[in-house]
């Protein structure tokens, strides 16, 4: 049994805008265990980002805040950490992989240089050092001519270059955890595959765990032992890979497995889609999130939010409502 | 690079045609009497005198024989080449007894002083404090800022300088308008005081006269005072919102994802990206004020170009006034290909594409 290396507890994250506070993360707790790949997945807005910025400490503060939990990581608290120390843990313990490569990268500096950075200051490497590495890095990561190309900019690289730029930046001080936030979403089908496979191979190679934000399941499913369902910040299922498409619980999870389309489908059937958009939640809801977006729901639901419990070892869900009988649960 | 900036300077001319075609444009409302001034001296006064200039300098002649005439001269019969830009050469100003280009020759320098003195607190400053300002937004030294580039844009120079004026000059009399005190005049004006760059401060320094190099300042200070807290106001505003847009970007995150020191993410990461609106600003701000500043000159009498293009107006000197703008014209060229070398240093975009 591998062990633990981060174990969230309780998260709620909360920011002020001009209409009240928002509740962006509320209460969510997770665990990843070593070498282990972590699908978190929802819409746009569920609170996936928020929750892995929050634990990095990179959540914008005013106007966000985190009011509640615990983000243990080789037996301390993350979020109790001084600014100076969490500094020592990102990019060199854990480090991050963002959604478009297109801004993710500095454009008055050169590849090379911001891929020496971390070198430097987590490794403690000297320049020269760290411009030999770079070239590694960039080779390990499938660009061709490293050596040459650490002297150019970012805009003279494509938006898949990038991120391949950005994955091995990540990597560069062998990070025991690698959060990627949509890292292929904004790249088009064919690089987000290699993007994919690249991802895998350093991971078969380097041994780091991941945890892959994406509003994309299909992604997922190849990549991922465990999966995080989130919505309006809250995980409303959880279980292993496998089991999470075979028996899904969640409506949300049905919902938005129902609306991928599939290849082993024959007939023309006209894709799923779930009504409405997550809510902004301005106050914590009584009810369940997903209620006004449910086709099973129950009166319940709009009265009591239910809480994630464990519905089988591997498996854990937030419903009041058994999905197959259209029942309540219990 | 070498490519981008070529690519600047093929520019020039053409714009330099544009400018001069505007100003000959403009210079074609006055009679041609009037325009007898780009070439002689004195007033014709009989008619057949009149007739005889407007022949002798084809100021009856098409309009591109005329253009031409202006940019090169015409040989007057001793056989000496009257009027002519292109040899720095814009004509005569009547009310000012003396040709504009000697007017911009002894007025220019004036105001090139004080723009290089009141140019460097405004940069340095202006670019200090406003990334203070974005770092810290609404602490206590973004409030005061804020407050100070508010007051600075919504007061009318003529206000804020009478203001310091009856301050510091009617109650307290340290700083006193004009350029140099009397006995100060005396020495720049014998011969023991060499013009080395015709800057005053700079010769002053240059002729090892510390005593005059602190008189030109003190009679500068009002005047640097009113510019740099004016200008100020604007440049504080825009490096500030600049530098803030710049630390929403996502680069930014990424470089504190790497646990980059806040130090380094501010200067090294997001400064540089913050500063390009920032380059344009300051180049804008640089030929306003090389121009003449004409309120801020005039309220202290200060001898700048601003402040002869002023009087020269107000008699109607229509000719001194043209000079003067088709010399801001050339000034605006170079200070755009300055701005424009600037981009290409700080932004590879724009030096590589």
């Amino acid at each position: 049994m591998p062990d633990i290396i981060l174990d969230v507890q309780g998260l709620e994250t909360v920011f002020k805008t001009p209409e009240g506070l928002v509740h962006a993360v509320n209460g969510v707790s997770f665990e990843l265990k070593e070498g282990e790949t972590l699908g978190v997945v929802g819409e746009s807005g569920c609170g996936k980002s928020v929750t892995m910025l929050s634990v990095l400490g990179l959540i914008p503060t005013p106007p966000g805040r985190i009011v509640a939990g615990k983000a243990r990581f080789n037996g301390r608290d993350l979020l109790k950490m001084s600014g100076e120390e969490i500094r020592h843990v990102r990019g060199a313990q854990i480090s991050m992989v963002f959604q478009d490569p297109m801004t993710s990268l500095n454009p008055v500096l050169t590849i090379g240089r911001q891929l020496q950075e971390p070198l430097m200051m987590h490794i403690g490497m000297t320049r020269k050092q760290a411009q030999e590495r770079a070239a590694e890095l960039l080779e390990m990561v499938g660009i061709p001519n490293a050596k040459d190309r650490l002297s150019d900019y970012p805009h003279q690289y494509s938006g898949g270059m990038r991120q391949r730029v950005m994955i091995a930046m990540a990597l560069s001080c062998s990070p025991q955890i690698l959060i990627a936030d949509e890292p292929t979403t904004a790249l088009d089908v064919t690089i987000q595959a290699q993007i994919v496979d690249l991802v895998k191979r350093l991971r078969d190679e380097l041994g780091m765990a991941i945890i892959w934000i994406t509003h994309d399941l299909g992604v997922v499913a190849g990549l991922a032992q465990r999966v995080i369902v989130m919505y309006g910040g809250y995980i409303i299922e959880e279980a292993a890979v496998g089991e999470l498409y075979t028996d899904p619980q969640h409506p949300y999870t049905i919902g938005l497995l129902g609306s991928l389309p599939r290849v082993d489908e024959r007939k023309q059937s006209k894709l799923y889609s779930i009504e409405g958009l997550p809510p902004v939640l301005y106050q914590k809801p009584q009810s369940c999130p997903f209620a006004p977006r449910c086709k099973w729901v129950m009166e319940r639901c709009w009265n009591e939010n239910p809480p994630l419990e464990t519905i089988s070892p591997d498996h854990r869900v937030a419903c009041w409502v058994d999905t197959k009988t259209g029942r309540s649960r219990s | 690079m070498t490519t981008y900036i070529i690519r600047r300077l093929l520019m020039v001319p053409v714009l330099l045609f544009g400018v001069t075609v505007l100003i000959f444009g403009m210079l074609q409302f006055l009679t041609p009497i009037q325009r007898s001034a780009l070439y002689i001296r004195s007033e014709p006064k009989t008619d057949k005198a009149v007739e005889g200039v407007i022949r002798q300098y084809g100021l009856d002649k098409p309009l591109y024989v005329q253009y031409w005439n202006w940019l090169v001269g015409v040989v007057d019969n001793n056989g000496e080449r009257k009027g002519g830009i292109l040899f720095g050469d814009f004509g005569y100003s009547r009310v000012a007894s003396q040709p504009v280009a000697d007017l911009i020759r002894t007025r220019f320098p004036n105001t090139l002083d004080l723009t290089l003195w009141a140019v460097a607190p405004v940069i340095l400053v202006g670019i200090w404090l406003g990334v203070q300002a974005a770092v810290h937004q609404n602490g206590i030294i973004d409030q005061a800022a804020r407050v100070f580039s508010i007051v600075g844009t919504s007061f009318p120079t003529f206000v804020f300088g009478l203001l310091v004026l009856m301050i510091f000059y009617a109650n307290l009399q340290w700083f006193p308008p004009g350029r140099l005190s009397d006995w100060a005049n005396r020495v720049v004006l014998s011969d023991e005081f060499t013009r080395y760059t015709s800057l005053l401060t700079f010769d002053a320094l240059l002729n090892g006269r510390f005593d005059i190099f602190l008189d030109a300042l003190r009679h500068m200070f009002l005047p640097i005072l009113t510019l740099s807290y004016i200008n100020w106001a604007t440049f504080l505003r825009v490096t500030r919102s600049s530098m803030l847009e710049t630390l929403r970007m996502e680069y930014v995150t990424t470089a504190r994802a790497k646990g980059l020191p806040e130090r380094d993410v501010i200067f090294k990461h997001a400064r540089p990206n913050a500063m390009i609106p920032v380059i344009t600003l300051a180049g804008f701000q640089v030929v306003g004020l090389l121009g003449g500043v004409v309120i801020t000159e005039t309220v202290f009498t200060y001898p700048g170009i601003g402040q002869a293009a002023a009087t020269a107006a107000a008699q109607l000197d229509v000719v001194t006034v043209l000079g003067f703008a088709l010399f801001n014209g050339f000034i605006l060229i170079v200070a755009n290909l300055a701005v424009d070398v600037l981009y290409a240093f700080v932004d590879p975009r724009v030096r590589l594409s």
